[in-house]
């Protein structure tokens, strides 16, 4: 059966080159550590489709926000579910996303040739955190409000721009409609865009350079494996 | 190469080599492959079954506590009442924990700018071709402690400050929010 189903496609879309290019090649032996950054994909996934779900009945407006989220809590169907993913998705990342670049620390797996990959995991860890920051006011509540506040008050300290980062995070002044439909577009639109695009170059980099194998555990060992490239 | 039929069965793949012929009869080198430490192995299934039980566990975790622990959702927010402690969200909370010890300057320009410099400079510090953490003792050395640091800051500014941002002992006064 599944040969046919591969078989079917195969004749119309020629997929095997990819599966080949992608699963049928070699890579060092690995650890369950090589894991993190595919468990940190997953939850990404996990927020992609938990966030979609909640942008049906959220309402991005000072007045309605609130009440939206208490709706998709308490009355929508499975709705508690979908946000409670969503919210402990949200740490998860966070989390993952730190042990994974622990891991890449540990490793030495940032060397030559994977330095673009680095960088561009750099630019996912502060994403993911951007995410994390803009998603926090959303619910409009009490926590929400004051953690904002805290948290882009810390911009305020920087020289010279400081108090125009803390406008332009804020929209003005103080928290506001402006803030809240600002943080949303960020959280919806333009941190997703960036995520995908990073998100891009990373994955296509770990495939094409190959992985970084691990380092070796005996103490007796005089050389090491060198650094190179797979084609 | 050429184009392969439709029809035509993939060619069974062992150890990365495709396998021309099998030869009946026992291996000269015995029954069992014994797998060399330094040799490679195919992403599937050796990886991607990883992936799969990793994937499985992680979703498994964020699924359980998303069933037992509601996502919080306290009152409507009012501008006029501040709470006390006003707490980030708590990834931030070393910083914000950084910024109540030093001025802000140093805990918030600085320590944060010297941060990211650090990371993004490492692999041209960490200049060595090797990747064993014993012959790169000062960049996993520095990292550690940066990190060690970085969590407990974390877990104080987290879960050991109550009001005016004083040291409450979590177990009799819980301000920790997530």
């Amino acid at each position: 059966m599944i040969e046919k189903i591969d078989l079917w496609f195969e004749e119309r879309m020629g997929w095997r080159p990819i599966w080949k290019a992608l699963a049928l090649r070699n890579i060092p032996k690995v650890t369950w550590a090589y894991t993190l950054g595919s468990a940190t994909l997953l939850v990404m996934v996990n927020q992609i489709l938990t966030g979609i779900l909640l942008t049906i009945y959220y309402v991005p407006s000072p007045q309605d926000a609130y009440n939206s989220v208490s709706f998709i809590t308490n009355e929508i169907t499975a709705g508690w579910l979908i946000r409670g993913l969503h919210h402990w998705g949200a740490s998860a990342m966070v989390i993952l996303a730190g042990l994974h670049m622990i891991r890449v620390v540990v490793h030495g797996a940032y060397k030559f040739p994977r330095e673009v990959t680095w960088f561009t995991g750099l630019g996912l860890l502060a994403v993911t955190m951007a995410f994390g920051f803009t998603g926090y006011l959303l619910p409009w509540d009490q926590k929400a409000y004051w953690a904002t506040t805290v948290g882009t008050r810390m911009l305020e300290v920087v020289p010279v721009i400081g108090p125009w980062l803390l406008r332009f995070a804020r929209g003005g002044e103080e928290l506001s409609a402006v803030t809240l439909t600002r943080f949303y577009g960020m959280h919806i639109w333009v941190l997703p865009a960036l995520l995908m695009l990073l998100i891009g170059i990373h994955m296509f980099l770990v495939v094409r350079i190959g992985i970084s194998a691990p380092p070796k555990a005996s103490e007796t060992e005089e050389e090491g494996p060198e650094l190179e490239v797979e084609a | 190469m050429s184009t392969p039929r439709p029809d035509q069965e993939n060619p069974e793949i062992i150890g990365g080599q495709r396998v021309l012929g099998v030869v009946p009869g026992k291996p000269p080198g015995g029954d069992r492959k014994v797998l060399d430490e330094q040799e490679p192995v195919m992403v599937w299934p050796h990886l991607l079954v990883r992936h799969g039980v990793a994937a499985l566990v992680v979703i498994g975790i964020v699924l359980v506590l998303a069933i037992f622990f509601d996502a919080p959702l306290r009152e409507i927010a009012n501008p006029t009442l501040t709470p006390n402690p006003e707490k980030a969200p708590w990834y931030f909370a070393a910083l914000q924990e950084l910024l109540s010890m030093f001025h802000p300057l140093v805990a918030g320009v600085l320590v944060p700018g010297a941060i990211i410099l650090g990371l993004a400079a490492l692999p041209y510090m960490d200049r060595s071709t090797r990747i064993e953490p014993r012959f790169r003792k000062v960049a996993v050395a520095t990292f550690t402690i940066f990190m060690v640091v970085w969590i407990i800051l974390t877990i104080i500014g987290f879960a050991f400050r109550g009001p005016n941002w004083g040291w409450v002992w979590p177990w009799q006064e819980w301000y920790g929010e997530l």
